[in-house]
């Protein structure tokens, strides 16, 4: 149950790019605050396990399957969401795209890539719905990012630098849309999981090495997530959080 | 790397001179001209490390002081002028670790948490502030401040220290707003893990090496890695460099959400 202050009721949002788990979770967190859902990204089951989420909670879903991030592509989602929804009040930036390899066995097109899964649908999604929120004099971008926006990982140096841009939009684009009642925002992870993580040697360094001594599940981003999608936020901006279990607070 | 002669003849005052960092950092501000005051409480340190200045031919002088003590930090200052003539550099440097043995937050008494507080930090502003109507009167003048890459992330324990240190890196800015326009520079300089034993090989522990391990250069710093920063910052090089904060931690800070080693290859992306 949301209280009042953060309902989303009469609200539609679009999740938009994410091919793993995020729309899943977001969606349920997002319809149970009131929102209907729109989802985006490459066809999966993930999608309708998402949808499905989000009719259970008596709110529409609409899933937009997207092979390709470009313009017309993106155009035409948005177009498909205003037909079904009339409005567009929330946009959830989700894809990540994980990919981490030696700095010098990276190809020029690995690294493009990386930065079109990233980078490049962050600043679709987010041009076309400026437009319409303007309208509205109101709207909320939230990118879901990593840590790895501010800190490196060996291997991760093309993963790394895409998750920077990203947060590197969401601070410009805030001054630039902050007047017409956008706020844009990130919210940064690390270690996240489904599932419970035991076992091997490796697992077992990471586990001691974080803080709580444990992964965080996918959930764990949902109240943080509705706060910055709800009016309540609307003098909050151009900030960048961390759903983190302290990993980026301790040495 | 300066200029020749650049800082010949300017006056630095080092806080906590005695040894580590504020030793090394005298010894090559002094190489490069510099006379130097090298205060502390430790009175044979200091006049060691003044005298292995003044064999080098260079002016140093000795001033035992207490830092967390304001008037003898003021005298400290008096006493540089009158006799040095001048005071155009100061290097906060006196610190502690002291004191910080790990116990149960509820059993940190309140002298022990001013203590570190009022040695780390009060010092800095103690020490800024003596120097500073110098400084606004000849038009000119460094402040160099010591803080830790403690005062940056969450040592578990380290309530003193750390949030001392993330006071002197505020502190750093407000100075140099302040003062920017009497042509005062004031930064800070960050140091990781820096093995203070005088360039002594860090003994082969089981625990040196897992902290050596942490840091991506796999080594300790040296005095002179800090050094060497300390003069960039006490020289005309950094004119335009002001409320800088200088990591110099052998790249520490730049990571610190993964275990070391951790390098994992992930082709095909996933998405």
């Amino acid at each position: 149950m949301v209280s009042q202050e953060f309902s989303l009721k009469g609200k539609t949002a679009l999740i938009a790019g994410d091919s793993k788990y995020w729309s899943k979770y977001a969606a349920k967190a997002l319809a149970e605050a009131g929102a209907d859902v729109a989802l985006s990204a490459r066809n999966n089951k993930h999608l309708e396990e998402a949808a499905d989420e989000i009719q259970k909670q008596n709110r529409k879903a609409l899933i937009i399957p997207t092979e390709t991030n470009n313009t017309v592509n993106i155009q035409r989602v948005l177009g498909q969401v205003l037909n079904e929804f009339g409005r567009i009040d929330i946009l959830v930036n989700a894809s990540d795209f994980v990919f981490a390899k030696p700095f010098l066995q990276i190809s020029e097109k690995e690294w493009r890539q990386v930065m079109d899964e990233n980078l490049m649908p962050a600043f679709l999604y987010s041009q076309a719905v400026v437009k319409p929120m303007k309208e509205q004099s109101k709207g909320r971008i939230i990118n879901l990012i990593s840590c790895m926006a501010e800190r490196g990982v060996e291997n991760f140096t093309a993963y790394c630098t895409s998750m920077g841009g990203v947060l590197q939009l969401t601070r410009a684009l805030n001054l630039e849309v902050a007047r017409h009642g956008i706020t844009v925002n990130a919210i940064g992870t690390a270690w996240i999981s489904e599932v419970e993580k035991t076992g091997d040697a490796a697992e077992e360094l990471v586990l001691k090495y974080l803080p709580l001594k444990r992964y965080g599940k996918p959930d764990e981003i949902d109240s943080l997530l509705v706060y910055l999608a709800s009016d309540t936020s609307s003098f909050f901006t151009g900030q960048f959080l961390y759903v983190d279990g302290a990993v980026m607070s301790h040495p | 790397m300066n200029e020749k002669g650049t800082l010949e003849g300017k006056v630095a005052v080092i806080t906590g001179g005695g040894t580590g960092l504020g030793k090394a950092s005298a010894l090559v501000l002094a190489k490069e001209g510099v006379s130097v005051v090298i205060a502390a409480r430790r009175v044979n340190a200091i006049e060691q490390t003044a005298s292995e200045i003044n064999a080098l031919g260079r002016k140093a002088l000795a001033i035992p002081a207490d830092v967390t003590d304001s008037q003898q930090v003021n005298k400290l200052i008096e006493e540089t002028v009158s006799k040095l003539g001048s005071v155009d550099i100061l290097v906060n440097n006196a610190g502690i670790v002291r004191g910080q043995v790990p116990k149960p937050l509820w059993e940190i008494t309140d002298e022990e948490w001013r203590l570190g507080i009022d040695t780390n930090l009060s010092s800095v502003f103690y020490c800024s502030r003596a120097v500073m109507k110098y400084f606004v009167n000849q038009g000119h003048g460094k402040i160099i401040n010591i803080a830790s890459g403690n005062g940056m992330r969450g040592f578990r324990g380290d309530y003193m220290y750390g949030t001392a240190k993330a006071g002197v890196i505020n502190l750093t800015r407000i100075l140099a707003t302040t003062f920017a326009q009497n042509n005062i520079q004031v930064n800070c300089i960050a140091p990781g893990f820096v093995d203070v034993r005088q360039l002594q090989p860090v003994p082969v522990t089981s625990s040196a090496t897992r902290t050596a391990n942490l840091i991506p250069v796999q080594r300790f710093g040296e005095p002179n890695d800090i050094a060497h920063l300390v003069l960039f910052l006490a020289s005309e090089a950094s004119g335009y460099i002001t409320g800088g904060l200088f990591p110099n931690d052998g790249g520490g800070l730049a990571g610190g959400i993964a275990p070391t080693g951790y390098a994992p290859i992930i082709e095909k992306g996933v998405n």
